[in-house]
């Protein structure tokens, strides 16, 4: 029976080779797109999931309830972990640990080798908390020393020639921008990092070192909140709905005032795609991402699955001979149904090498527009889900087609007689109007996307962002902030320049509270050294910038109009706000996204501040001023060189993730496009020639060409045009959503719906045009004499 | 046989009923060779098509060999077609993507029958047929007169114990019209009964009873001698 039913497939791919060709690159296309978008989605949900841990391993969050709403932190205080690890007997590690790019790089030095390095402080049990392959060293005793350092493989490499021998030896660390330094002894050395972590360090430190250095075990206290990170390990079979209630209040019972924080706790594997938080509750994050594209991924499958189905039943009059013939031979129904899905599956399958080898050849480019690295390894997850997602797409293409083949009676269908009953028609209507929704959706999404992006681009930010280069200060640099922004300036090409602590663009926004007449608002801070509102080219609303003119600067500050207006100050400038007074009012400007809207802003005066460096250079000549640049740092710091990041690109980097959606969007929509577009072609090809002798009898009677054209083309036109009307509706609802994830956005206008419109009913015109054109020049007197 | 009473068809469109079959009652016994005659649009087609199990009554009575089947399930109605019935159409219905063996081996394939006796049987029955030597040959390769003796090799290798022809002859000329009687008249001194449609009084001389068909009404029953 197989046997036969393969020779059965095989002569009817021969017979009808267009279709077979418009279901093989359909499929394919398809099953390529979905199962890059798999690869993808499976890379986003592996992140974090990977430690021996996992399902005991959390994060610890603090709430705390503001003027604005609950804002859900993931930094917490630095006696937190120990704390926790005494009070709950549920737990069996807990390690603070300081937050990734919590500091510049630090500068490694053993003898004569030099390296810059991300660095990491963490509680003793970190790495049995984190399955951080390590090779060498005790996971007990990696962490126990003050002067303990764990190298990754490639520090211990770099540092010593080879990591095998790297235990023992000694490191200096040095904090750039302070003097800041420490001599260690290496503990242990781990192995890389996978890509599919959160956290990415260069080497590990004693977080009780770091407190000594930062001198706060006199000052912890529960009152003060901080930016650590508290990670913790529950016991096997411990009860985590408890250890949650019991955390949630902990806060409550160690506070004396200000009882408005709690504590809660996320799994460490969710923090990833789960990232954010709304008014104390997850509200989301990357797993949106994940959601969008895996359901771009089922539509496109089922788009390609529809042409299947539509060429299937539409040639259905073809075959009814064969289904005929096999009734009356007894053929049962479910022989029939297997048959034709199996005609289906294979089908997908032959699709599916071809989907394979178009994955190898784009995964490339894929790559460079994700920025993942992404590879066809013969994994059993992706083997079985390759052959998963094809046989369901096999299943789901040949289902329809089967059931209603099987389902014709035989007399009929030996007579010829197509049951071509009204709801069999509605069905392949209402198919082709599906695809093209999707279709429409796709090119409205597209649109609107580059309009956004196109809008974050242009958008005035209140700030200057061309042309300003910023790097991190070491040695010298960082020691004399003085002498070197003095020297600095004058150089040719430096329009200005100022130091700062931190970043400028997307500083932490969760903010600092302040406290002003009973009300109390989280401000964002950054300490600047002088010229930094110039440099950035930030305006004053009122008042005057910092200078050095005045004495008292250094207890002053400037703020900005959201800080105003948050507070409700009158006259703002020469109020007096936990010591310090305002000088001056900036206009306001977008330090973060164009996700968030602006929100209070304090700029303090650090006539010392010289952390990060930025410089504003003269349009036009940047590459000659930043040759200039790197001489003069590395004549002012012997034996360092300059590495230096254009604030632009930061502020890029906020978009990464749209400019990629809207970069992959292009590619899907055009996909679904081209699919959607073969199965109409595959569509008139078939209604032209079923109709041949119509056209034949139609044209000795005189019809025009034109008037064939239209008589092929209106009613499949006339689908495009509806599945343009119910897509509008729905795309206005997708991109409206979206959009409103940027406070700062564009305005739907209703171009970007007709436009789409327009666009797909000329794809859709120009495939259906040219079939029946080619159909209506026939010659007629051949398909007359055919018979 | 075959034992129908009172059996009645009726077709229905928007404006119009037509009774197909109207009170038809007749029997047929086992190794008989009947042939329906009749004008265009008398029933004759309709009615060969209920004794094929492929369409339902919607009055009357049909017991095939006994058993009333007149509303059986399609899936018993397959059953006994595939197990006890062969098919001659007047236009072949040969499966053009199939060769002449396939096609005739397909019953088999639904009969569930083993490979090499597959191929065993179809051998016969084509040798039988003359037309062993196109057997790898396509439908669409073959005379008119070749692809009948195919239909007819189809409908005899699984030994039906009942043939039903629908105007077998009436695509062919007359020598292949001729040659394909000849087969029928063959498989029925062999014990094959035969129930053949037909429009040709000279068809019509090879059974040996003839019942004739006006307006969906037996009008006539003769036998020939």
């Amino acid at each position: 029976m197989l046997q036969h039913s393969l020779l059965l497939i095989y002569r009817n791919f021969k017979r009808f080779k267009t279709t077979f060709f418009i279901n093989l690159v359909g499929l394919s296309v398809g099953l390529a797109g979905a199962l890059t978008i798999y690869l993808w989605v499976h890379d986003e949900w592996s992140f974090d999931r990977y430690h021996a841990t996992t399902g005991r391993l959390f994060q610890v969050l603090e709430n705390q309830r503001t003027a604005e709403g609950i804002n859900t932190k993931y930094g917490t205080a630095p006696l937190l972990a120990e704390a926790l690890a005494e009070e709950m007997p549920e737990i069996k590690y807990a390690a603070a640990a300081t937050p990734p790019k919590f500091f510049p790089k630090f500068l490694l030095v053993a003898k004569e080798k030099i390296v810059r390095a991300d660095a990491k402080f963490a509680g003793k049990d970190f790495f049995h908390i984190f399955s951080y392959n390590l090779l060498q060293g005790d996971a007990s005793q990696v962490l126990a020393n003050k002067t303990a350092v764990v190298l990754s493989q490639e520090m211990a490499a770099a540092l010593f020639g080879t990591a095998a021998n790297a235990v023992g030896k000694t490191v200096e660390w040095q904090m750039g921008m302070a003097d800041l330094k420490q001599t260690c002894i290496v503990t242990g050395v781990f192995g890389p990092i996978p890509a599919n972590s959160t956290e990415q360090f260069d080497f590990v430190l004693s977080f009780d070192a770091f407190k000594d250095i930062m001198k706060m075990g006199e000052s912890m206290n529960w009152a003060e909140d901080g930016p650590f990170n508290t990670f913790v390990v529950l016991h096997e079979g411990a009860e985590e709905a408890q250890f949650r209630t019991k955390i949630s209040g902990l806060l409550q019972r160690k506070l004396t005032t200000n009882k408005e924080r709690a504590l809660l706790v996320q799994p460490y594997a969710d923090k990833y795609l789960h990232g954010e938080y709304t008014n104390g509750v997850p509200s989301g994050g990357r797993i949106e991402y994940v959601q969008l594209f895996s359901a771009i991924a089922v539509f496109i499958l089922v788009i390609a699955c529809i042409n299947f189905m539509n060429l299937a039943t539409a040639k259905a009059s073809r075959r009814l001979k064969e289904i005929g013939v096999k009734k009356t031979l007894g053929a049962g129904r479910f022989s029939l149904v297997a048959q034709y899905l199996a005609e289906s599956v294979l089908m997908s399958f032959i699709a599916l090498l071809i989907a394979l080898a178009l994955v190898e050849l784009l995964l490339p480019q894929f790559n460079a527009i994700t920025g993942k690295q992404l590879a066809l390894a013969f994994k059993p997850h992706l083997v079985l889900s390759a052959l998963g997602i094809t046989l369901i797409t096999g299943l789901l293409a040949g289902s329809y087609p089967a059931f209603y083949l099987s389902g014709l009676r035989p007399v009929e269908v030996l007579k010829g007689r197509l049951a071509g009953s009204v709801a069999d028609l509605w069905t392949r209507k209402g198919l082709v109007v599906f695809q093209f929704m999707l279709s429409v959706l796709f090119i409205v999404c597209v649109w609107v996307v580059q309009r956004q992006i196109a809008f974050v681009q242009s958008k005035d930010l209140g700030y200057d962002r061309n042309g300003i280069v910023y790097f991190e200060a070491a040695g010298n640099a960082a020691q004399q902030p003085k002498t070197f922004l003095a020297e600095l300036k004058r150089l040719p090409g430096v329009v200005n320049a100022s130091g700062m602590w931190g970043s400028f663009v997307a500083t932490n926004a969760s903010g600092v509270p302040m406290e002003w007449q009973g009300r109390k608002i989280p401000v964002n801070h950054l300490g600047v050294n002088y010229d930094m509102l110039e440099t950035l080219g930030i305006t004053l609303k009122e008042g005057r910038n910092f200078s050095p003119q005045f004495r008292t600067d250094s207890v002053q500050i400037i703020v900005n109009e959201a800080f105003v207006a948050s507070l409700g100050l009158q006259n703002p400038v020469g109020q007096l706000l936990e010591n310090r007074r305002i000088v001056g009012v900036a206009k306001d400007f977008h330090y973060e996204s164009l996700h968030e809207k602006v929100k209070p802003f304090i700029f303090r005066l650090e006539p010392l501040a010289a952390g990060t460096i930025l410089v504003r250079l003269a349009p036009g000549r940047e590459q000659e001023t930043i040759g200039r640049l790197q001489r003069f740092y590395s004549a002012f710091n012997p034996g360092q060189t300059l590495t230096y990041h254009f604030l632009d690109e930061d502020y890029q980097a906020q978009y990464a993730a749209e400019r990629r959606v809207g970069v992959l969007a292009q590619y899907f929509a055009g996909l679904a496009i081209l699919i959607s577009c073969l199965g109409l072609f595959g569509l008139t090809a078939f209604t032209a020639e079923r109709r041949r002798k119509e056209i034949g009898i139609r044209k000795v009677l005189g019809a025009s060409e034109f008037s064939i054209v239209y008589l092929l083309s209106s009613d499949l036109t006339k689908l495009v045009g509806v599945a343009i009307l119910l897509a509008l509706p729905v795309s206005y609802v997708v991109v409206k959503r979206w959009l409103e994830s940027f406070e700062y956005r564009i305005a739907l206008e209703a171009w970007y719906f007709l436009g789409a419109g327009l666009v797909a009913v000329s794809v859709a015109w120009l495939t259906i045009g040219a079939q029946a054109w080619k159909a209506s020049r026939a010659n007629p007197t051949l398909s007359l004499r055919d018979e | 046989m075959i034992k129908i009473e009172n059996l009645e068809k009726i077709y229905r469109t928007e404006e119009v009923q037509t009774k197909a079959l109207n009170n038809v009652s007749l029997a047929v016994k086992e190794g008989e060779f009947v042939a329906i005659m009749g004008p265009s649009g008398c029933g004759k087609s309709t009615l060969l098509n209920i004794l094929g199990l492929l369409d339902e009554p919607d009055g009357g009575s049909f017991a095939f060999a006994g058993t009333e089947v007149a509303h059986a399930p399609e899936r018993r109605r397959a059953e006994l077609r595939k197990k006890h019935i062969g098919f001659v159409f007047q236009s072949f219905n040969l499966i053009e993507e199939l060769t002449v063996a396939e096609n005739v081996e397909l019953p088999l394939i639904y009969l569930g029958v083993g490979a090499t006796e597959r191929k065993e049987k179809v051998a016969k029955v084509l040798e039988k047929m003359q037309i062993m030597h196109r057997r790898n040959h396509f439908p669409q390769q073959l005379s008119g007169g070749q692809q009948q003796r195919v239909a007819v090799a189809r409908a005899v290798v699984n030994s039906p114990s009942l043939i039903l022809a629908d105007e077998p002859t009436g695509n062919l000329d007359s020598s292949n019209g001729n040659e394909v009687m000849e087969l029928l008249t063959e498989l029925n001194e062999a014990g094959t009964t035969i129930i053949m449609v037909t429009h040709s009084e000279h068809d019509a001389r090879y059974a040996h009873r003839v019942i004739r068909l006006l307006d969906g009404q037996v009008v006539l029953e003769h036998a020939h001698v």
